[in-house]
């Protein structure tokens, strides 16, 4: 005997599953799902969102954003215009002009230096290659400008940071190392209501300099 | 010739020869400060200590003469903790600079560091003698005293090459320092010399301070163009501009040495604006700017037309000694063949005759051409003319209508050039008809009726023949603004407009058909051209 293949008619399961009663009450338990997270999130028992730019999120201290130029006590610039930063960056982003230093004992100076902010990708490898601790990183998130040329950094705008009293600092490995200062951070440690996803609109502490320390033995 | 192993490598020395030249000769490296080819030697650094078979101590490799039969370990782990040792003690006092120091990326200390130190410093950075920094010695060098490892190097270059003395060491043990007296500038013109001998950043180079960090350059191979001596040098550029020219060791030419203007010629290149585009005067008498095809096309017409008029012996071709052999050879190659002229000179101020002269006992020609050599052996030397200053003659009666002249401006600069600069102007006055070949603006062009913008030097391949008659090849580093082509490619552009059957379209192609038809350059393939150089034949 020839077997037959089993069809299915799947309009007709459709039809047969869509009843009257269905229809009718399928929007009504969509609804009730929207209602309930809408009664949990104006309770605040759930909000996966944060009313920015009034709230902002704590990042970790390690956070790798917009950079940062140290200075000297006398407020010139840390930087010995090396290239180490510019050598190691891998979107070729940093542009540095060097100048001869009053101080032999110092040497050398940028004369300018700018990273183009819509190049870098933040690795923070320039960070990294530094010799000086001349450049290390801050929480600062928002880089956006009215135009191209306000995007890049020059060495005025690397150092001089008074937003940086809301952002914080970031990525700093060898603050141990080298004594090193930062232009125009407040000292005292800055309160702000911060938002996150689990800790809703709890109040957490920003903490402006960095604490992670480098072994002793490892200074060498 | 003694026989020796180094490093299971056999190897037969020469007559005379130290461990360390045998094995630098057959591509062994054994690390050394003090020791240099071109320099006496002294043997104060201990650098070099390698293990000789039955010898019971380690012995420095550069004042051990190869003796027959020797056997020369390099590498093994006494020796390697012999130099380990010799590079502490050398780093006790060294600053270490590396940030601000321009030698970082070629500096022998880094990469014997590498190679043998990686060890953690036992003196703390506040327990170093410290000594002078930034100390200025003249128009080239500065000095730093902390860098100096004290190899003398800098003290032999002065007393045996230049024979002028001029620096020293001062001081005892850990406080010797080096320097010149009352910290005198150097002023002998070979000074610069002593930044590249310095295997550390103690001597650094005036012109070359905070320019760029030298692993961000690119390196080509060149003659120099300041003068008939034809030193080897290798040119350092970066995305089109050129930073620092460093000699190229040839023994039968400059051996490792350069003079200081001759390091310094291609700033001349960025003094004056240069050309961009071919020029063509109208017929209301303004230069206006056109394709590279017309230009040629209303020159080879134009010419014609006077030999048409005046015969072919009206016309001029004015060549330059700083043009590259592949230029000079098509330039007679058009003017003799298809235009037929006899008039064809090279000599602004008697270039023949002051190729061979010595300025100096060192290197310097008077001869402010590099291929003076080269236009003589092309035989561009009207015995009509006789010179610049028959042409103008010429000119200024009538006998020359037309002219096709290549100005060069030289790179080092000597009493008179004006006046050679102002005759070119004149005669350009003075001829009906008169094409330039030249890289700069200056203000008599305006007079010419074509203008056509040639690459300068190094920015075009060729050869050069220097006052030995050596032909050597100088390389292209940089690439020319605007519409400037090479020299050779312009003329052989001129041969194809002019109806000539052959086609020339590499420089490379140029100097084989030189070859093939000059009778001194016959049997030269342009790989000799290459280190050390080939002789023509006299
Ligand atoms: S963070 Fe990375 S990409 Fe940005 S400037 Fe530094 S090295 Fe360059
Ligand atoms: S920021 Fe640091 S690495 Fe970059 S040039 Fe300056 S000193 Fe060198
Ligand atoms: S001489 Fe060499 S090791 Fe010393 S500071 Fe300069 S680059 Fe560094
Ligand atoms: S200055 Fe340089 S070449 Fe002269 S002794 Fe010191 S290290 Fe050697
Ligand atoms: S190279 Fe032999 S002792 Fe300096």
């Amino acid at each position: 005997m020839k077997k037959i293949a089993k069809t299915i008619n799947v309009s007709e399961i459709a039809e047969r599953e869509n009843s009257l009663v269905k229809e009718i009450f399928s929007p009504l338990s969509g609804m009730k799902l929207t209602m309930s997270r809408m009664v949990q999130n104006l309770t605040g028992q759930v909000s996966p969102t944060i009313n920015y730019p009034e709230e902002r999120r704590s990042y970790s201290d390690r956070y790798r954003g917009a950079h940062i130029l140290t200075a000297r006590e006398d407020g010139t610039p840390r930087c010995v215009a090396c290239y180490m930063c510019a050598t190691a960056c891998p979107a070729d982003c940093i542009y540095i002009e060097p100048k001869e230093h009053p101080d032999p004992h110092i040497e050398k100076q940028a004369a300018r230096f700018e990273i183009d902010m819509l190049r870098c990708v933040f690795c923070g490898f320039c960070v990294d290659a530094c010799p000086e601790e001349a450049i290390i990183m801050s929480r600062e998130t928002e880089i956006t400008a009215f135009s191209r040329g306000e995007t890049m950094w020059d060495l005025v705008r690397l150092m001089k940071r008074p937003e940086l009293k809301e952002f914080g600092m970031g990525y700093r490995p060898n603050e141990t190392l080298v004594d090193s200062q930062v232009m125009f951070v407040p000292t005292e440690k800055v309160q702000k209501k911060m938002a996150g996803r689990i800790t809703l609109k709890e109040d957490v502490e920003m903490i402006p300099n960095v604490t992670y320390k480098v072994q002793d033995d490892e200074k060498q | 010739m003694p026989k020796i192993t180094i490093d299971d490598l056999e190897i037969e020395a020469k007559d005379g020869q130290t461990v360390i030249q045998a094995a630098l000769e057959h591509g062994l490296d054994i690390p050394h400060y003090c020791y240099h080819p071109d320099l006496p030697i002294d043997g104060n650094c201990r650098m070099c200590l390698v293990e000789v078979e039955k010898m019971p101590k380690l012995t420095p490799s550069c004042t051990t003469v190869c003796g027959e039969g020797m056997k020369v370990t390099t590498n093994n782990e006494r020796v390697k903790m012999a130099v380990r040792g010799v590079l502490e003690f050398l780093l006790i006092n060294h600053p270490v600079d590396c940030p601000v120091c321009d030698q970082a990326g070629e500096c022998r200390l880094q990469d014997y560091y590498m190679v043998y130190g990686l060890h953690t410093s036992e003196i703390a950075m506040d327990m170093k003698v410290h000594k002078r920094k930034v100390v200025d010695l003249g128009e080239m060098v500065v000095l730093d005293q902390e860098r100096c490892v004290l190899c003398s190097r800098c003290i032999r270059f002065f007393d045996h090459v230049t024979g002028t003395g001029e620096m020293q060491f001062f001081g005892r043990g850990d406080h010797t320092v080096i320097g010149t007296i009352d910290d005198r500038p150097l002023d002998n013109p070979y000074s610069g010399n002593v930044v590249d001998i310095c295997p550390v950043g103690a001597l650094t180079s005036r012109d070359f301070r905070f320019k760029c960090r030298v692993w961000f350059l690119n390196s080509t191979d060149s003659v120099c163009g300041g003068c008939s001596t034809g030193c080897n040098v290798r040119v350092d550029h970066r995305d089109g501009n050129l930073f620092r020219l460093l000699p190229r060791r040839n023994i039968e030419v400059n051996k490792s040495w350069l003079c200081d203007e001759g390091r310094l010629s291609f700033h001349e290149l960025e003094n004056g604006e240069r050309l961009h585009r071919p020029m063509v005067k109208g017929e209301d008498g303004m230069q206006a700017p056109v394709k590279w095809s017309d230009a040629l096309r209303a020159i080879d017409v134009n010419l014609k037309d006077c030999r048409q008029a005046f015969g072919a012996n009206a016309i001029l071709g004015l060549a330059s000694a700083s043009a590259t052999n592949e230029a000079l050879f098509l330039f007679k190659e058009y003017l003799k063949e298809q235009i037929g002229t006899a008039q064809l000179e090279f000599r602004l101020d008697h270039e023949d005759q002051k190729v061979t002269e010595k300025e100096d006992d060192i290197l310097r020609h008077t001869d402010k051409r590099p291929n003076s050599m080269g236009a003589i052996k092309l035989d561009l030397m009207s015995r009509d003319l006789n010179g610049l200053d028959g042409a103008l003659a010429a000119a200024r009666d009538g006998r020359l209508k037309a002219g096709v002249i290549i100005w060069f401006k030289p790179l080092v600069r000597r009493d008179g050039d004006e006046q050679i600069e102002a005759k070119v102007a004149e005669l350009i006055n003075a001829l009906q008809y008169s094409v330039v070949f030249t890289t700069h603006k200056t203000t008599w062009l305006k007079d010419a009726n074509v203008v056509l913008p040639v690459t300068a030097w190094s920015e075009e391949e060729g050869t050069y023949t220097n006052y030995q008659g050596r032909v050597q090849k100088i390389g292209r580093a940089i690439r020319p603004k605007g519409d400037a082509l090479p020299l050779w490619e312009a003329f052989a552009m001129l041969l194809e407009t002019s109806g000539s059957k052959r086609l020339w379209l590499s420089a490379a192609e140029v100097f084989a058909g030189m070859s093939e038809t000059i009778p001194a350059y016959q049997g030269i393939a342009l790989e000799q051209t290459r280190l050390p150089g080939a002789l023509v034949t006299a």
